[in-house]
C-alpha cells in the first residue's frame, strides 16, 4: 500500500496537509469563442470555451423563458496514462452534467429566452480534481464572455488520505486515498452548488473536511478575480 | 457635484448599498447593489453606472444597426445584425402592404451577402428582432470598410455628443457609419481608411479605461504630423 | 454519404469585394503576399504526460498534439511493423461551426491528409517498432485536439504531429518469453525525415499561401502538398468544390517546396531546442 502522507504530513508532492497545488488561471485565450479561460492547476491542464447567448439547435429544445444551458466535459486521448479513446465515456457524460449544475445557479438565465449558452470543456491534461479546477474556469469563461453572472462557482476538492483530512486531492491521492470530496461554491451569495463524495466519513470527518472545502473555495475565488482584472488590464498593455 | 468613484468588479462585487433600482448589469439582493458583469463601475452619489468589459448586442427597438443578408424567402430578408437571433426584414417595409410574392423577386432589392443600414423596428422576448429600411440613408451600403467592434463599446466610439467619432471623421477625411450592434462602415480616400480603422480599434482596447480620448487624439496627430489641438473634439452646436 | 454544409463564417459582399481589391495590388486583407504565412509558433512538450506533445500556432489557429505509445498487436498484413494511428478532433470550443459528436467528413480528411504526409514520407522507421516479431508491436497514437480554427488546419495540425513525433520519448519493452513489460526508461523516436506541408487557396485568378479563416471561407479550391526533407513530394491533395488549372498546379507545386523548407528551418530549430533540455 503506498504512503500518501510522511512522518513530517507532508504528502507525496511534498505539500502540507492543507496546501493547494499552484493554481495558474488565464481568460479571454480563444479568437473565436465568445469567452475562453485556460488552466493549469497542479498538472491538470484544461481549456474552457463558452459561446452564447446565441440561437438553439434545434429549435424545439429551446425554452420560452430562458437560456437553455448546455455544457459538455470532454478529456484528450492524451490527457491521462492510459490513452483514451475520443468517444465520450459515461464517466464525462455524469460530469458533463453535474459541471452544468453547478454553473446554471450563478447565470442569469431568464435574461436570454430561447436561446442556448454552450460550454466546452476539454482536458488535455489530467492529474486529479479536474471537475473543481473546469468548474473554476468555466466560471471565469461565461464572465470573460459578458454573460450575466450573480456570482463567480469556484471550486476544490478535499478528501481524506491516511485517515487525515486533505485540501486539493491529485490522481494519485484519488486513487490511492479514502474519500475523495469536491465542492463548488459561489462565495458571495454563500451557495453550495456542486458537492459530491466517496468513501466513508464520521460526523466529524464531514464538518472539517467540508469547512476546508469553503475555506479553499474562497482562496480559489480570489485567483478567478484576479484572473479577471489580468484580463481587463491586458488591454491597455496591448494598445501600447 | 460628487466625485465619480471607479472600480473593477466582477460578478457578485457589492458595489453600494443604497435602496435604488438595479441599473443595468447589476442586480439587487436586499438593499444592496451588485454586479452581473466583468467591468468598471462608476458611482456618482446614488447614480450607479456599470461599463461591461463584454457582451453581445441585445437589440433595442429605434436602434441603428448594420447587417448582412444572409438569406431570403417569399416574405422576408433574414439579417445578420451579429446579435443572438437572426433578424428579419419584411418585404412589406420595402414594396408596401399590398406587394405580391409571385411578381417581386427579392433579390433584386437587396440579395445574400449586401449590408444594409437599417433600424430595429420590433423586438420582444418572444419573437426574433424586426428591421426596418423606412427612413433616411437607411438601405443598402455599397461600399467601404467594415470593422466589427464589441458593442458595449460603441457609445465611446460614438463619443459623448458623437465628440469621438466626429474628431476621427474630420482628422481622416472619412465617414464612419456606426451601427449600435458593434458593425462600423468606414467609407472615404483610401490612403486615410486604415488610419481611421487603427483609431476604432484603439477605442475598443480601450474603451473601459480613462484617457481615451487624450490617446486618440495623441495616436492621430503623430499619425498625421498635426498639433493635437487641431484634433480636439470639436462641440456640437445645440442646435445640430 | 458526403454534403456541401456550409461550416464557416459568411462574408458579406462588402468584405469580398475588400478582399478582390486588395489582391488585385498583390496584397492580402491583413497585408501579406501571396507567399507569406502567418507567424508559426511551435512549443515542444506541453503534455508531460504524453511520450510527446506539441503545440502548434499559425495565426490564431492553434492545434495541440498528444503522442502515445503503447503495445499492441500488429495488422496481419503487416506483422513486424508497428502500428501508427492519426486521429484529429476540431473541438466545439475552436469554431461556432463546429458540433459536439464524432469527426465528420472534413475532420476526417484532416486526419487522413496528414497520416499520409507522415506515413509516405517514411518519417517513421516502423519495422523498428516491432517487439515480437509478428506478435506484439508499439501502437503510436497521434492525437490532435485543435483549440482555435483560423484557417489552414492542414498544415497546423501536420506541423503539431511532426514535432510531437519528432520529440516523443517511449518507454523501453522488456521481453520475457511472449510477455512484453515496459520499463521506466525511454527511447529516442528517430525520425528518418521531417515532412513538411504546405497549403495553397485559389481565390478567384490568385494563389494564396496559407489562408486564414476570412480566406477560407471564400476560396474555390485548395491544395495541399507534403514534402520530404530530401524536397522530394510525398502527399498532394487537392480539396474544395473547384479547380485548379495544370498550370495553376506546376507552379504551385514548386512555390511550395521552396516554402516547405523554410517552414521546415523553424520546426527542426524548436526539435533541436527542446532536445537540448
Amino acid at each position: 500500500m503506498v504512503k500518501l502522507i510522511d512522518k513530517k504530513n507532508l504528502r507525496v508532492d511534498g505539500r502540507k496537509l492543507d496546501e493547494l497545488r499552484p493554481i495558474k488561471l488565464q481568460v479571454g485565450v480563444l479568437k473565436n469563442a465568445d469567452g475562453s479561460a485556460y488552466i493549469e492547476w497542479g498538472r491538470n491542464k484544461i481549456m474552457v470555451g463558452v459561446y452564447g447567448p446565441k440561437e438553439c439547435h434545434p429549435k424545439h429544445m429551446a425554452l420560452p423563458d430562458r437560456a437553455l444551458l448546455k455544457c459538455r466535459y470532454h478529456m484528450a486521448p492524451f490527457s491521462v496514462d492510459e490513452r483514451k479513446p475520443p468517444q465520450p465515456s459515461r464517466r464525462e457524460i455524469e460530469l458533463s452534467k453535474i459541471i452544468r449544475e453547478a454553473l446554471s445557479p450563478a447565470i442569469v438565465l431568464e435574461e436570454f429566452p430561447r436561446t442556448a449558452i454552450e460550454i466546452y470543456v476539454e482536458v488535455l491534461q489530467s492529474d486529479g480534481s479536474s471537475r473543481v479546477a473546469s468548474i473554476t474556469a468555466a466560471s471565469a469563461a461565461l464572465a470573460d464572455a459578458g454573460i450575466p453572472m450573480r456570482d463567480l462557482v469556484a471550486g476544490c476538492a478535499v478528501g481524506k488520505v491516511d485517515g487525515k483530512i486533505i485540501a486539493d486531492v491529485s490522481d494519485i491521492e484519488d486513487k490511492e486515498g479514502e474519500v475523495d470530496l469536491p465542492v463548488a461554491y459561489m462565495p458571495n451569495l454563500d451557495l453550495v452548488t456542486l458537492l459530491q463524495s466517496d468513501g466513508a466519513l464520521t460526523k466529524s470527518e464531514f464538518e472539517k473536511a467540508f469547512k476546508l472545502a469553503l475555506e479553499k473555495c474562497r482562496f480559489v475565488y480570489d485567483i478567478q478575480r484576479n484572473a479577471l482584472l489580468e484580463g481587463f488590464m491586458r488591454t491597455r498593455k496591448e494598445a501600447e | 457635484m460628487a466625485k465619480i468613484q471607479r472600480k473593477f468588479v466582477v460578478p457578485g462585487d457589492l458595489i453600494i448599498k443604497a435602496d435604488i433600482r438595479p441599473p443595468p448589469n447589476t442586480y439587487k439582493i436586499g438593499d444592496a447593489i451588485y454586479s452581473l458583469k466583468v467591468g468598471l463601475s462608476e458611482v456618482e452619489g446614488r447614480n450607479v453606472r456599470v461599463i461591461p468589459l463584454s457582451g453581445k448586442y441585445v437589440p433595442r427597438v429605434d436602434d441603428l444597426v448594420i447587417g448582412v443578408v444572409t438569406d431570403l424567402n417569399a416574405f422576408a430578408w433574414i439579417v445578420d445584425i451579429n446579435s443572438f437571433f437572426p433578424a428579419y426584414l419584411p418585404a412589406s417595409d420595402v414594396f408596401g402592404k399590398r406587394y405580391s410574392p409571385e411578381t417581386i423577386d427579392l433579390s433584386r432589392k437587396f440579395d445574400v451577402g449586401d449590408v444594409i443600414l437599417a433600424r430595429i423596428a420590433t423586438f420582444d422576448r418572444s419573437k426574433d428582432p424586426m428591421l426596418t429600411v423606412a427612413g433616411p440613408r437607411l438601405g443598402r451600403l455599397n461600399s467601404g470598410h467594415l470593422v466589427k467592434i464589441s458593442p458595449v463599446k460603441v457609445p465611446r466610439l460614438i463619443g459623448r455628443k458623437g465628440s469621438m467619432s466626429k474628431m476621427i471623421e474630420q482628422s481622416t477625411g472619412t465617414r464612419l457609419t456606426i451601427g449600435q450592434n458593434g458593425i462600423v462602415v468606414v467609407t472615404g480616400p483610401p490612403d486615410k481608411i486604415p488610419l481611421a480603422i487603427k483609431s476604432i480599434e484603439m477605442v475598443e482596447r480601450e474603451a473601459h479605461l480613462a484617457g481615451l480620448t487624450e490617446d486618440v487624439q495623441n495616436f492621430l496627430s503623430k499619425k498625421l504630423g498635426v498639433k493635437p489641438s487641431t484634433i480636439a473634439p470639436q462641440r456640437r452646436d445645440h442646435n445640430e | 454519404m458526403s454534403a456541401a454544409e456550409r461550416k464557416h463564417e459568411f462574408v458579406d459582399s462588402m468584405r469580398r469585394e475588400q478582399m478582390l481589391s486588395e489582391l488585385s495590388f498583390g496584397r492580402r486583407l491583413d497585408g501579406r503576399k501571396f507567399d507569406d504565412y502567418r507567424p508559426i509558433e511551435v512549443q515542444i512538450g506541453p503534455i508531460v504526460k504524453a511520450d510527446g506533445s506539441a503545440m502548434v500556432k499559425i495565426g490564431h489557429t492553434t492545434a495541440l498534439v498528444g503522442v502515445k505509445v503503447q503495445v499492441g498487436n500488429p495488422f496481419p498484413d503487416t506483422p513486424n511493423e508497428g502500428i501508427l494511428t492519426v486521429n484529429a478532433d476540431v473541438l466545439p470550443l475552436a469554431s461556432p461551426y463546429e458540433e459536439p459528436g464524432p469527426p465528420d467528413e472534413d475532420t476526417i480528411e484532416l486526419s487522413r491528409v496528414v497520416d499520409r504526409g507522415i506515413r509516405e514520407s517514411h518519417m517513421l522507421d516502423m519495422e523498428s517498432l516491432a517487439i515480437i516479431q509478428g506478435k506484439k508491436v508499439y501502437a503510436v497514437f497521434v492525437d490532435v485536439t485543435v483549440l482555435d480554427v483560423d484557417g489552414n488546419l492542414f498544415d497546423a495540425v501536420s506541423y503539431a504531429a511532426v514535432a510531437a513525433l519528432a520529440t516523443t520519448k517511449y518507454r523501453k519493452a522488456n521481453v520475457k518469453g511472449d510477455e512484453v513489460t515496459l520499463l521506466e526508461e525511454r527511447v529516442q523516436l528517430k525520425p528518418k525525415t521531417i515532412p513538411v506541408s504546405v497549403t495553397t487557396a485559389k481565390i478567384g485568378e490568385y494563389l494564396v499561401i496559407d489562408p486564414d479563416g476570412t480566406e477560407e471561407a471564400v476560396m474555390d479550391a485548395r491544395l495541399t502538398f507534403t514534402y520530404d526533407s530530401k524536397g522530394r513530394l510525398c502527399a498532394t491533395q487537392k480539396g474544395g468544390t473547384f479547380g485548379f488549372t495544370p498550370a495553376e498546379i506546376l507552379k504551385q507545386v514548386e512555390s511550395a517546396r521552396l516554402k516547405a523548407a523554410q517552414n521546415r528551418k523553424i520546426l527542426e530549430s524548436a526539435i533541436k531546442n527542446a532536445k537540448k533540455e
